[in-house]
């Protein structure tokens, strides 16, 4: 989903900063070294100018034949300069060792978040979001979001520090020096800013044709059979093409303009530079300050200009860290399934009942319509009718998956809203149309069902499933492991292991929607069995498309819109001479 | 990586800009210290402002020329960089479309998608750096050493010492640092893939309830990344902090003991100060190509994996024979075929006629062979063995645009891009006109649209399965082809629906010759000859009523199908 609120600063900055506060001590103990790194790094300048002052002063006594060169005072300064440097690197080191261990924590944190908020959210959540757009959420954003706060954050403090403690010197040593370099400050800002807007615009069509990029580049590889069968490569190929080379127009004018910010500032420095060789000259040959002086100024022209340029590309940084931020926390703010009741229920005593239910997606497109039923424990109910008369919905609804609109269902008489979702879906079992497995061992996708299921109960649960064999025929056997692009195993045995896993988990009411769907019928018969067996011991709902399966239900219901149109038994209904009577005379 | 550097021969012009800026600033910025160090000895020493105003002067047009230098350069690194990443992509999509299904599940689909784009951004932005630091800082440190040997003073081994220190610095942290980064790659997919698994399994985990047991799995994937990350990062962090040490320290050194030297008067105080910045420079430069040594594995596992994708030499290769007869006859000899890494072969000895004119019918079990049997026809594989003839020809030597454009195949995934109706028509038809799109429709029953500007959503997601199935056969109806395969293409529709789509598709293409999937008999029932498939080969064959009589297998298989009521239900 795009973006389309702007983008919140103070909320994100308050974010991270509740971020960072996760670590508190971590995070005030590196904001205490950063600064006392950066203010030891401002005053070595001083004395290393200190220095160069003593060897000119001292080369002009000895040209002069007034005197010698004050060793000993230099020996001292120089003991010192190296004693701030290598503190000043022991705290900058201890500040990185922190910060690092804070961004990294942030980020497992986070990506821990979002995957409980992703295993928390309620499926109408799941159904709306893409995938991808998720998923660059945990990967990209978290990164950009932690490299944010690493890079940026303390680069920006020890900017600011530095420009102030320089300053604070400069001004104690020559007001008119500090002047010279200062007014560069503004019009570098300008020059900045100016460069910034030119790519600016840039930048961010170049993002937008980036992900338009993208998304043709995932939905050929997803296509990809039919788009080599259809002979479509050719137009494909030339529509990315135009796509890139619109890309790289926008890219390069970005890049260069973003580019040009390096030379402009270092333009800037350089002039700050020959300033202070000039003026600072004159003001050494008139006797205002010692030639050391020079040197000094030089190097905090440096630590202004350097920094404002690094300023430039932190800030970019930091924007993209705080849509980030915003990107996550958006995520991270969906409600989650609502699961008021920490009620747990175990067993199904007498029956379930739907009371009047009504469900929508789409409000106003009424797919469950008053729909009321009663089934007795132990009762098998087959539901039959057209795509879209909402079978899959009517199943999805006993799962809890989606809160029904109006009306109630109830297991026992209790509306089944009031026992926590773990608990009352724990007593659940569901095999659906997709097969859906994970990358991982085919005992272990078996084992899914029960956790703690021994192997023995794996294998036994796979030969009622009728997977025994072609596992056993597989190189590796159970150990074989499967995963997306798994090809060696067809759809209809990927489907038999959904089952072999139900098989496992032995539930007190069961929902099979076209569960053999991609199996063939044969193979299907062979199954019936082991479906027989799973039926047998457990309240069940069948969406099934064998006559045999229906037959055997102790009670059909022949769905239309969403309605009720007729029920009873399979004789029941063939006597009404109604719907299911003539659907099944045509065949 | 000879791939790889391709698109770089018809950039040399602009690399050699490139370097010709660089030059430029390099030699703008290495005047400067010469100068300053001149103020000092010759302006300040002696009091003579027209010495500074002259030297400031020269300093100007340093910087002038340098400021030239690096417009040049930014100009052209900007579109070196960005066109190679173009060129990248482009060659690497034009090859992955090439690719055959093995091709791209022995990278994997989703790396595919992360290497054309991620990767090649990550060598984009790197080369965009690197061309300004790797190129340019040589040049800066090289010129400022032979500046710093100008000045005629015996410190020049303080800066090899900094020198060295740094190369052991960078080398040490480098070797201990640079084999993880690959690991620290593999488990960022690994996260990737568990989230990704987590989100399309969301049903299954709610309905078996183990939201907590896919929690503590990612969080031992993602406590792997952490603690390698971590790792990683605690062997990176000394080298900045280390580096301006040894930089400053060095500083010291030279003013200690070039304080000798002045006072010997071997040298003047303002060559001291040029000599400090001349030093800072070569050392400066040198620690940056370090540093970027680090960031150089991180491009040369993208670049590996980008090469990896575009050295794949599609094993579909295409034909050179342009013209294929009206309805001709494409013949089966001996063909098996086998996936690669395994030793079972998908299909086996297939022999087999698809004449003009004629149905033919396959049924079988799951896994049997028969989608791979189909794809075989328009060279979505290769068989192993054997070989497929249109005409008596074998159909390798036919170019591949050719031969798919006899052949109309409906696959059993429905396969719909995002977009709209029209748009996914277009694919069977490229300059189909709105009414050949509505007779289409028409034909394959697609009742359920209002126009064809209906959109599509990403995978047909708002279409349910029958609908998706209808929307894929209209597109393979579009336009006429000698040939129809249809795989398993009806099996979510109802058999009223079927019907009707079917007796469209076989008035209108009399002359064409089909084969039919199916997993249902009734739709196959009537085809001329039936293929019986188990375990990939064919086990027997004849029409309805001769299959029905003497193989057991096809009577079982219609046995258990006289009870299945259909979609009607």
């Amino acid at each position: 989903m795009e973006r389309e609120t702007p983008l919140d600063k103070k909320k994100e900055m308050k974010n991270i900063i509740a971020l960072l506060m996760e670590h508190k001590f971590r995070f005030i103990f590196s904001v205490i070294f950063v600064i006392i790194s950066s203010v030891l790094t401002v005053i070595a300048p001083v004395l290393i100018g200190d220095a160069v002052t003593i060897i000119f002063d001292g080369a002009n006594n000895i040209l002069h034949g007034t005197g010698t060169m004050d060793f000993a005072s230099l020996a001292n300064i120089l003991l010192t300069v190296s004693v701030i440097y290598v503190v000043s690197f022991l705290f900058s080191y201890l500040q990185k060792y922190f910060i690092i261990k804070i961004s990294s924590d942030i980020a497992f944190t986070l990506r821990q978040r979002m995957i409980s908020k992703i295993l928390s959210l309620p499926m109408s959540e799941v159904d709306k979001n893409k995938r991808g757009d998720i998923l660059s959420r945990l990967t990209n954003d978290i990164d950009n979001l932690t490299s944010g706060i690493t890079e940026s954050l303390m680069e920006m403090m020890t900017i600011v520090i530095t420009l102030v403690m320089s300053l604070i010197v400069m001004l104690m040593i020559n007001v008119w020096m500090t002047l010279l370099i200062v007014v560069l400050i503004p019009i570098a800002f300008v020059l900045i800013g100016l460069m910034v807007k030119f790519s600016q615009k840039y930048f961010k069509s170049q993002l937008k044709m980036k992900g338009q990029l993208n998304s043709k580049i995932e939905e050929s590889i997803t296509v990809h059979d039919a788009m080599r069968s259809f002979n479509y490569q050719d137009i494909s190929m030339d529509d990315f093409r135009k796509n890139n080379a619109r890309l790289f127009e926008d890219e390069w004018k970005a890049n260069f303009f973003a580019s040009l910010i390096h030379p402009l500032i270092q333009i800037m420095n350089y002039i700050g530079y020959i300033a202070i060789a000039v003026f600072g000259g004159l003001f050494v040959i008139q006797g205002v300050f010692p030639v050391g002086r020079i040197v000094t100024f030089m190097q905090y022209a440096e630590n202004f200009t350097n920094p404002l340029e690094e300023l430039a590309s932190v800030m970019s940084v930091v924007m993209t860290a705080l849509s980030s931020s915003a990107r996550i926390s958006e995520f991270l703010e969906y409600d989650d399934e609502q699961n008021p009741s920490s009620k747990q229920i175990f067993k199904l005593n007498d029956e379930i009942t739907f009371e009047n239910v009504n469900f929508s997606y789409v409000p106003g497109e009424k797919i469950i319509d008053d729909f009321s039923l009663t089934v007795k424990k132990g009762q098998k109910i087959a539901i039959v009718g057209k795509t879209g008369a909402g079978k899959s919905t009517l199943v999805k609804l006993l799962m809890k998956f989606y809160p029904v609109d109006s009306g109630k269902i109830m297991i026992d008489g209790v509306n089944i809203n009031e026992y926590d979702n773990h608990s009352y879906r724990s007593m659940v079992g569901m095999v659906l149309q997709d097969s859906w497995l994970f990358s991982d061992t085919i005992e272990n996708n078996i084992r899914y069902g029960n956790l703690d299921a021994t192997e023995n109960e794996i294998v036994e649960a796979s030969i009622q499933a009728r997977t025994d064999n072609f596992i056993k025929q597989l190189p590796e056997g159970y150990d074989s492991y499967l995963n997306e692009d798994t090809d060696n195993i067809s759809q209809g045995q990927k489907q038999l292991l959904t089952i072999a896993r139900t098989v496992l988990s032995k539930k007190e009411i069961l929902i099979l929607d076209e569960a053999t769907s991609n199996v063939d019928t044969r193979t299907e018969k062979l199954i019936s069995d082991a479906m027989n067996n799973l039926m047998d011991s457990s309240t069940c709902f069948i969406i099934a498309h064998r006559l045999s399966t229906i037959t055997n239900a102790d009670k059909i219901i022949v769905l239309e819109n969403g309605k009720i149109i007729e029920q009873g038994t399979h004789d029941e209904l063939l006597l009404k001479k109604g719907y299911y009577y003539n659907t099944l005379n045509q065949k | 990586m000879m791939k790889l550097a391709i698109p770089l021969r018809s950039k040399i012009g602009h690399i050699i800009l490139v370097f010709v800026g660089l030059v430029i600033e390099a030699y703008g910025l290495l005047m400067l210290p010469q100068y300053t160090g001149k103020i000092i000895n010759e302006g300040i020493q002696y009091g003579d402002m027209n010495a500074i105003y002259s030297i400031a002067s020269m300093m100007i047009l340093m910087i002038g020329i340098s400021a030239v230098g690096q417009i040049m350069c930014s100009y052209f690194s900007a579109k070196l960089s960005t066109s190679y990443a173009r060129d990248l992509r482009e060659m690497a999509y034009e090859n992955v479309l090439r690719f055959s299904s093995n091709e791209l599940n022995s990278i994997s689909r989703a790396s595919i998608i992360t290497r054309i784009t991620n990767d090649i951004n990550q060598i984009e932005t790197i080369l965009l750096l690197g061309l300004t630091v790797v190129v340019f800082a040589p040049i800066l440190g090289i010129g400022s050493i032979i500046k710093a040997f100008e000045i005629k003073t015996d410190l020049t081994w303080i800066i090899v010492i900094a020198f060295i220190l740094i190369m052991i610095l960078i080398f040490v942290i480098g070797a201990r640092v640079l084999p993880k980064f690959n690991t620290l790659q593999e488990y960022m997919d690994r996260i990737n893939q568990n989230a990704r698994e987590i989100l399309i399994g969301m049903p299954v985990i709610k309905a078996f309830v183990r939201q907590d047991f896919e929690n503590e799995k990612f969080e031992k994937i993602n406590r792997q990344y952490l603690d390698l990350n971590l790792n990683i990062y605690r062997n990176l962090l000394p080298m900045q902090p280390l580096l301006i040490v040894i930089l400053n320290l060095m500083v010291v050194a030279i003013v200690y003991f070039g304080s000798y030297e002045v006072s010997g008067g071997l040298i003047m105080t303002g060559n001291l100060v040029s000599f400090i910045q001349y030093s800072t420079q070569i050392v400066v430069s040198f620690a940056m190509v370090g540093v970027f040594m680090i960031a150089l594995p991180r491009i040369v596992v993208s670049g590996r994996r980008i090469n990896e994708i575009l050295e794949i030499e599609p094993e579909i290769k295409d034909g050179e024979l342009l013209q294929i007869n009206d309805n001709p006859t494409i013949e089966f000899k001996n063909v098996s075929y086998a996936y690669p890494q395994s030793e079972i072969e998908s299909v086996k000895n297939i022999n087999l006629k698809l004449e003009s004119g004629k149905t033919i019918g396959i049924v079988g079990g799951t896994g049997s062979g028969k989608s791979t049997l189909l794809n075989l026809i328009p060279r979505l594989h290769d068989a192993t063995s054997g070989e497929i003839l249109i005409d008596g020809q074998n159909i390798k030597d036919f170019k591949l645009d050719s031969l798919r454009d006899k052949i109309s195949l409906t696959p059993q995934k429905t396969l719909l891009m995002e977009g709209t109706v029209k748009s996914n028509m277009i694919m069977g038809k490229h300059d189909a006109t709105d009414s050949e799109i509505e007779d289409a429709l028409r034909k394959a029953h697609v009742d359920f649209v209002e126009s064809p500007d209906d959109a599509v959503s990403q995978g047909g997601s708002n279409f349910s399965g029958g609908q998706k199935q209808r929307l894929s056969i209209a597109r393979s109806l579009m336009k006429h082809h000698d040939f129809y395969l249809f795989d398993d293409s009806f099996s979510a529709l109802d058999m009223n629906t079927e019907k009707i789509i079917m007796d469209n598709i076989m008035s209108d293409l009399k002359a064409s010759s089909g084969v039919i999937v199916s997993q249902r008999i009734s739709t196959i029932a009537d085809a001329d000859e039936i293929l019986v498939m188990d375990k990939g080969e064919i086990i027997d064959r004849g029409n309805h009523d001769e299959l029905y009589e003497s193989c057991e297998t096809y009577r079982e298989i219609f046995d258990s199908q006289s009870d299945v009521v259909g979609g009607g239900l």
